[in-house]
């Protein structure tokens, strides 16, 4: 009922439901199409790719082991996924009870919340220059360890942002209840908040992994070396190369994403709940 | 349970932060101290040692191999704020974070319109809206280049079949159409996130008042011109507001589509720095080239906090 009255729009009365749904397909169709594309192209053979079809004409395995084989993808797609999910870890250890602090205990309630948030604003070209040279000097520039610290410490504020509202909902009685019980505030927050609101964090933790699995610019800057580079760093290589063979350039972009696309449709449900319910309120 | 106030903090009902009436308060302080101590230390790291590092880099001459060779004061500074080609990629930078927020949270509401009128298909298609949001950057810009291709693309592909040209576009090769496919790339990563969040705002939406002037035989369009819009603008605003932010922060898909071209057409600020830094290796004009952008960003960005701050204030 809702949300046909909210836009006006009767069942099977109304034309304007033919132009949602129209309006729907199309911009499903647009969402869908440059990764079905990229899909068409990783069968391509090196001449087929040039006749500008949709549909490869005459379909080759050859580009998936292919692009394993020319490049060391398998070396970037781990880095990738150590690096975004020990960062992912880390963002929420820090986060969860700093958030806690600040939402349930009033700690720095005026001024922390703001900073947090407004820290986001700066763009991650002003960590680049700096950042590099904080792990040349501490040792963990090119290294797993040191992406993972830049990563962890970049994506508080999204998190904070995410994990905010879910803290906010949780009912005061229940942690009282826990006080009663005897138990600390990390007792409460580990045993009785964590639990309640765990969809939220699992959402948040997603969100902050691919955040970090994504990312390009600092990571191209703070690694050196092809066995620390990560799966974007590698991916952007491909361009430099003169002959760039699009076939295994697509299987290889694909072979990246895929895992992120598996994760992503197991946990549709808390995502799209963790990104409605978070932050614009 | 009644709340013990103590001396030093007010605390609201909306924060619900309550004291414990069978711990100290100076020692709960204590606990919260440790919980909130290390987000501290990270902005510190993030954002306060970045600011001032860039500082002490932009006053001097420094390379990425040696940094602080010589105190030059706000020479560089000052050779950054008159470099045209500078000022040239900043406005760039700053036409396209607005231009991009408002195209996307344009389409993006549109779209979670469309959604919200098929709730039940709503849900599905939302979820399969998801897949730009997750794909990294520098692939959406592969996805891209292969479509916009200018041998073998399926753009050129589609138009030459169609009898719509007779010879090949070069998309990335002219100043126009590679902001455009700049622009086309982004709107497709970014529009899903856009609708998820007008989705949201469409839903907690009250039915009363659509209902009473249903009653009152107000047509579809006029009940979402002075019914939904005002009563969603302040959750629009603050997407837009967010979706400027990471306008700003535009780089994978310039590095991949165009690399700054043709020639310096699509340098944003960021990109410029990129290269100034790790191709360059002039450390000291990079730190002051971000020392700039960072406050113009600043100072473009404050009057949208300003106006979205005055519009929740003063919601209908």
């Amino acid at each position: 009922m809702t949300a046909r009255v909210l836009s006006g729009l009767e069942f099977g009365r109304n034309p304007l439901r033919v132009l949602a749904l129209g309006g729907a397909l199309v911009s499903l169709a647009f969402f869908l199409l440059p990764i079905a594309y990229l899909l068409s192209v990783s069968f391509k053979r090196k001449d087929d790719v040039l006749a500008g079809n949709f549909l490869p004409v005459d379909p080759t395995l050859d580009n998936w082991p292919g692009a394993f084989a020319a490049t060391s993808l398998t070396t970037f797609i781990a880095n990738s996924v150590i690096v975004s999910v020990l960062a992912g870890i880390l963002t929420i250890a820090i986060t969860l009870p700093a958030a806690y602090a600040m939402i349930r205990m009033g700690v720095f309630r005026r001024f922390l919340p703001q900073a947090t948030l407004a820290s986001y604003i700066a763009p991650p070209v002003v960590g680049l220059i700096p950042f590099f040279f904080l792990l040349k000097t501490i040792g963990l520039l090119n290294t797993h360890a040191g992406l993972i610290l830049v990563y962890g410490l970049l994506n508080i504020p999204v998190a904070f942002w995410l994990i905010g509202p879910f803290l906010r909902r949780v009912p005061v009685e229940i942690e009282e209840a826990a006080a009663l019980d005897g138990a600390g505030r990390f007792r409460t927050l580990v045993s009785v908040v964590a639990p309640i609101i765990a969809p939220g964090i699992a959402a948040t933790t997603i969100i902050v992994v691919i955040l970090s699995f994504n990312e390009f610019l600092l990571a191209s800057g703070l690694t050196l070396t092809d066995g620390m580079r990560t799966l974007t760093v590698g991916i952007s290589l491909f361009q430099g190369d003169r002959l760039v063979n699009f076939g295994q350039m697509a299987a290889a972009s694909l072979a990246g994403i895929v895992p992120i696309y598996l994760i992503a449709f197991l946990m549709q449900k808390h995502l799209v709940e963790g990104l409605a319910k978070g932050g614009v309120k | 349970m009644t709340s013990v106030p103590y001396s030093d903090a007010i605390v609201s009902p909306a924060a619900r932060a309550k004291p414990r009436a069978d711990v100290s308060p100076r020692r709960d302080r204590i606990v919260g101290a440790l919980f909130v101590a290390p987000l501290v230390v990270a902005l510190i790291v993030t954002t306060l040692y970045p600011t001032l590092f860039l500082i002490a880099l932009a006053t001097s001459k420094s390379t990425l191999g040696k940094p602080f060779r010589k105190f030059v004061g706000t020479d560089q500074i000052v050779a950054t704020l008159t470099d045209g080609n500078f000022q040239i990629a900043v406005a760039k930078s700053i036409a396209f974070a607005f231009a991009s927020a408002t195209a996307e949270v344009a389409v993006g509401f549109f779209v979670a319109l469309a959604f919200v009128t098929l709730l039940k298909l709503g849900r599905t298609l939302l979820v399969i809206a998801l897949l730009p949001l997750m794909t990294p950057p520098v692939m959406v810009a592969v996805a891209w280049k292969l479509i916009l291709a200018p041998a073998g693309g399926l753009l050129n592909g589609v138009l030459m079949k169609a009898g719509i040209i007779d010879a090949p576009l070069s998309f990335l090769a002219t100043p126009f159409l590679a902001w455009l496919s700049i622009g086309v790339a982004d709107l497709w990563q970014w529009v899903p996130f856009v609708a998820i969040l007008s989705f949201a705002a469409l839903l907690s939406l009250p039915d009363g008042v659509q209902e009473a002037a249903m009653v009152d035989g107000a047509s579809p369009l006029q009940r979402l011109r002075h019914i939904t819009l005002p009563l969603v603008a302040a959750p629009l605003a603050s997407i837009f507001l967010l979706k400027l932010i990471i306008g700003f922060k535009l780089f994978d898909l310039v590095y991949v589509l165009t690399f700054g071209g043709p020639g310096f057409a699509t340098t944003t600020a960021t990109f410029g720095i990129w290269r100034l830094a790790l191709e360059q290796f002039d450390v000291g004009n990079a730190a002051a080239q971000t020392l700039v952008y960072a406050i113009v960003i600043g100072i473009v960005t404050i009057p949208v906090v300003r106006l979205h701050r005055f519009a929740s204030e003063n919601q209908p």
